[in-house]
């Protein structure tokens, strides 16, 4: 847990912030451990241990935000920092017109810490590197691969969030994350083929669950099928689509758009605004009814299941989407109040001690329907199955969109045939989801979690997990991702 | 205004407390090899939006990370503590790694000690440049947006690093680094208009003209048409052309090049893009943000990558380049491309000599579609405008392309001289606008 000189820290910057006439404040001291195995072509390229220690403080004065935050953990270092953050949000006032109002929340004591079965940290390195190599080794059995990767990711985050409201949170945070890549090569063009393991707040039990070297051949076998197989012919598909494609695709075309401070334009100048306006909630129809897209910050295990957001937020479930028709947003203390809403809905995180907090993601996803993946198959006549993660982009209202895969297989009359390459699928948001017409039941429910979601200025690293079972959507707009030579 | 505009806070990491920090490992480390290197980081940004500040941040992140190997064994261990009991557990980490770690059959010892060269690289009214110099920058660009009646959103920065690296053979370089940044995004209802910069020296962001351009963009875009995708010649902005060359330079990895996942496969030497195009590392360029040596402790020097259109460098890992025997690894971190002959004077100089084109300010969301051909896509943004008879008749709703640069760029049809560039997601470099005949537009958004 924590370090004791943390609380000592923490009411050395509160009595300041206190003193200071400002409303509000609070202290975020954290160390992140992480773990880095990067394996390429049958090697260890690095391995890598960092940790990252520092505390940031956060003021709000007459209704203007100030941070401050240092890698430094000192009796000299901690009050030179809060007062710094008050002189900043006291800067911020000067220009302040519309106030920043914090909405209600209550106080609370507590402490988080992820359940886990085999510390990740405490797995002899020896064992993870053997298992990187083997996996690599068997992946270049496969003839026709070239290059192949692996690699293991683990951190531990002790954090601890005390505000001036009485707020006290301790936190012991897992998260743990596995993959290998192989890489074919046929005639000039080439193709790799993936296997992830999800991110998950869970221990190296996560890796072994795995079973890397049994999915190794497979993962191999189909790169070099992938690179073999047909271009698509540009045209008009039904798509099914699995739960790690569909991940991207809620991000990316739910996810962001349902962040509130993008809608009321905090992120215009980088990461964009959202096509999805506060008069839109309620009565847009953004998809088909069989759409139903929850937030579930409460599901154990995924990323954003921390008890509590770093505004000091309990985490919370409610609706994006019910049926079709567009209903919530990701909100913070903030910016909950300008669309009404008296509680904000707990999704505002920093990517560590040196950031400030801000609207995040929450864990959003795709409720799962009624039928079987092969009834969803059986009533395709021309159509593709995607699986896994590709090219992506769209645009900064997070209207037209662009995905690829990372498998893809044509479907015709009912049945999965043989592998495609180069599928690139183009779409308007709400069109697409609006051609949602069946999502498999929760048996094939799955979890993918992003640790690399940019927004932000400076720029924030998100971390959230999208859970869908498969679905399949109409007459979806194909084009061959290659360009014209 | 209560910020005070310098401080004292934070006092760096100097070249002599980092080479005492360094010593304190090398004398310790067990290691046939061990090098040292450190950030130490200090920035600020002013984040506005909707015309009022939103964000006002200041963090300062010290880091030294130790690698240590033993016969090829090697292990890398960080730490935030400069003390010293923290820097020996760093070590000790980094021994403990590099001791279970297997042989890697790539690895090479530390570069040889070298002299680099010295570059102005840490200006010293961007070093004092603290939160009341970004304030009072934030307020001029949302005073003239809201004279305007028009939205503002944005961020001003400034940061200073201590950036070292030390070995046990001998090998040391320290270099102060500042550079400040500005961006603008005006918002005209659903129009907006967009201009960055980021510079060594914070007096160079030149607030007011770049708010101006950013304005006139928003406010040119409020009649808007659309037209259908499609292939049609273009006049690309400087950022919209280093979106795409960035695309491009990502791509010239000399491990895939030899092992044959490269789009360049086998064109080392070949022309690749119009013989009118070179592009340069010119790290001493006052406009850039060239460094004196990298992060591996190599010396940045210029070099020439396409030289007249011809592919003459690959970006090389220190393995790839001793197998091949190339001595000098050439780096990229301050990149200029330039065009060869006579070059029209301006944007608007383009636009009247043109007859038909989409005007592209800046490209968004830029990613590979297809790594064998460089296939890539994006979205236009933040101006986009139809010219017909040398002048813009209005604005068009936004694009996504897909296409290659390495086809865009074979022919270029007219240019101006390389000015600065920024991209959304991107570095700096300096580069031309251009008209290229044709690009790949394969459809169109909402707006």
């Amino acid at each position: 847990m924590p370090h004791p000189a943390w609380d000592e820290f923490a009411e050395l910057v509160l009595k300041r912030v206190t003193a200071s006439g400002a409303e509000y404040g609070d202290i975020r001291i954290q160390q992140a451990t992480s773990q880095t195995i990067s394996g390429e072509d049958r090697r260890i390229a690095s391995i890598c241990d960092v940790e990252d220690t520092g505390f940031g403080v956060r003021v709000l004065y007459h209704g203007a935000w100030g941070f401050a935050a240092s890698s430094i953990l000192s009796l000299e270092e901690v009050p030179r920092v809060a007062d710094l953050a008050i002189e900043i949000a006291k800067g911020s006032a000067s220009l302040a017109i519309k106030k920043v109002r914090l909405a209600e929340e209550p106080v609370y004591r507590d402490r988080i810490v992820t359940p886990c079965r085999v510390d990740p940290f405490a797995v002899p390195l020896e064992k993870k590197t053997d298992l990187l190599l083997r996996t690599m080794e068997v992946l270049h059995r496969q003839q026709g691969i070239v290059r192949s990767s692996a690699s293991l990711w683990a951190r531990r985050d002790r954090k601890l969030f005390v505000s001036t409201e009485g707020t006290h949170l301790e936190f012991d945070l897992l998260a743990g994350q596995g993959d290998c890549t192989a890489t074919a090569l046929q005639d000039g063009r080439f193709a790799s083929r993936s296997f992830n393991t999800p991110h998950l707040r869970v221990g190296y039990e996560l890796i072994e669950e795995a079973d890397f070297l049994r999915k190794a051949p497979r993962v191999a076998a189909q790169a070099v099928e992938k690179v073999t197989a047909p271009a698509v012919d540009a045209g008009s598909f039904d798509l099914v689509l699995d739960p790690e494609h569909l991940s991207l695709t809620i991000h990316e075309s739910c996810g962001h758009p349902s962040e509130l401070d993008r809608a009321l334009g905090y992120e215009a100048n980088y990461a964009g605004t959202s096509f999805l306006t506060p008069e839109k909630r309620g009565t847009f129809r953004y998809g088909s009814p069989q759409v139903n897209l929850v937030a579930d910050n409460r599901e154990p295990e995924t990323l954003a299941a921390t008890g509590y957001d770093d505004d000091g937020v309990a985490c919370q479930t409610w609706d994006i989407v019910r049926e079709g028709i567009f209903v919530g947003y990701c909100t913070n203390r903030e910016v909950a109040q300008t669309i009404g809403e008296t509680r904000s809905r707990g999704s505002n995180r920093a990517d560590g001690w040196g950031s400030v907090p801000i609207v995040r993601i929450a864990n959003i996803g795709l409720e799962p329907g009624s039928a079987t993946v092969d009834q969803l198959i059986a009533d395709v006549k021309r159509g593709i199955y995607i699986e896994g993660h590709g090219s992506y982009s769209i645009d900064q209202r997070r209207y037209n969109f662009q995905f690829g895969g990372d498998a893809f297989w044509l479907i015709e009359n009912g049945k999965r045939a043989h592998m495609l390459r180069d599928v690139i699928y183009q779409g308007i948001t709400p069109e697409f989801w609006n051609s949602c017409d069946g999502v498999a039941d929760r048996t094939s429910r799955r979890r993918y979690g992003f640790i690399t979601c940019g927004k932000g200025q400076p720029g924030q690293s998100g971390w959230m997990t999208h859970a869908a079972s498969p679905a399949r959507f109409r007459n979806i707009q194909v084009i061959r991702g290659e360009g014209r030579s | 205004m209560s910020v005070s505009p310098a401080k004292s806070w934070p006092k760096m990491t100097s070249r002599e407390e980092f080479r005492f920090l360094a010593d304190l490992v090398l004398t310790r480390s067990s290691g046939d090899d061990t090098i040292v290197t450190l950030h130490d980081h200090h920035t600020g940004t002013t984040r506005f939006a909707n015309n009022q500040v939103i964000q006002n941040v200041d963090t300062r992140r010290g880091t030294l990370s130790v690698t240590v190997a033993y016969a090829g064994r090697r292990g890398t261990a960080s730490t935030t503590d400069f003390t010293a009991g923290s820097i020996q557990a760093t070590l000790e980490r980094a021994e403990r790694i590099a001791r279970v770690s297997p042989e890697d059959p790539e690895y090479l010892p530390p570069p040889e000690p070298r002299v680099f060269a010295v570059r102005p690289t840490a200006r010293p009214e961007t070093v004092v440049a603290g939160p009341a110099r970004r304030l009072e920058y934030a307020n001029e660009a949302i005073g003239q947006c809201r004279m305007e009646n028009l939205m503002a959103a944005g961020i001003v920065s400034s940061s200073v690093s201590s950036v070292g690296i030390a070995a046990g053979n001998g090998l040391f370089g320290y270099e102060s680094r500042a550079d400040a940044r500005f961006s603008l995004t005006v918002q005209a209802g659903d129009a907006t208009g967009w201009s960055a910069a980021a510079h060594r020296s914070i007096d160079h962001l030149k607030i007011q003209e770049r708010t101006l351009a950013a304005i006139n963009k928003a406010k040119r875009g409020r009649e808007i048409s659309e037209l259908p995708p499609g292939r049609y010649p273009v006049i690309l902005e400087p950022a919209a052309v280093a979106g795409l060359w960035s695309g491009l330079l990502w791509a010239l990895d000399a491990k895939s090049y030899e092992k044959g996942t490269s789009p360049f496969a086998n064109k080392l030497g070949q022309r690749i893009v119009d013989e009118r195009l070179t592009l340069q590392n010119v790290p001493g360029h006052a406009d850039l943000l060239g460094v004196g040596f990298t992060h591996e402790g190599l010396p940045s020097e210029s070099s020439v990558w396409f030289d007249h259109g011809v592919l003459k460098q690959l970006s090389y890992d220190r393995f790839t380049a001793n197998a091949h025997g190339v001595q000098a690894i050439p780096t990229l971190e301050a990149p200029a491309l330039s065009a060869d002959g006579a070059a029209c004077g301006s944007v608007q100089d383009l636009v009247k000599r043109t007859d038909h084109a989409i005007l592209v300010t800046n490209f968004w969301y830029i990613r590979s579609v297809n790594a064998s051909d460089l296939t890539l896509t994006g979205m236009t943004r933040d101006g986009t405008f139809l010219v017909e008879k040398g002048e813009i008749v209005s604005a068009v709703k936004n694009f996504r392309f897909h296409d290659s640069p390495l086809r865009a760029f074979r022919q270029i049809d007219a240019w101006t001289s390389p000015m600065e560039a920024m991209t959304s997601e991107t570095g700096k470099m300096l580069a031309p606008a251009m008209v290229l005949p044709e690009f790949n537009f394969s459809s169109v958004t909402r707006f």
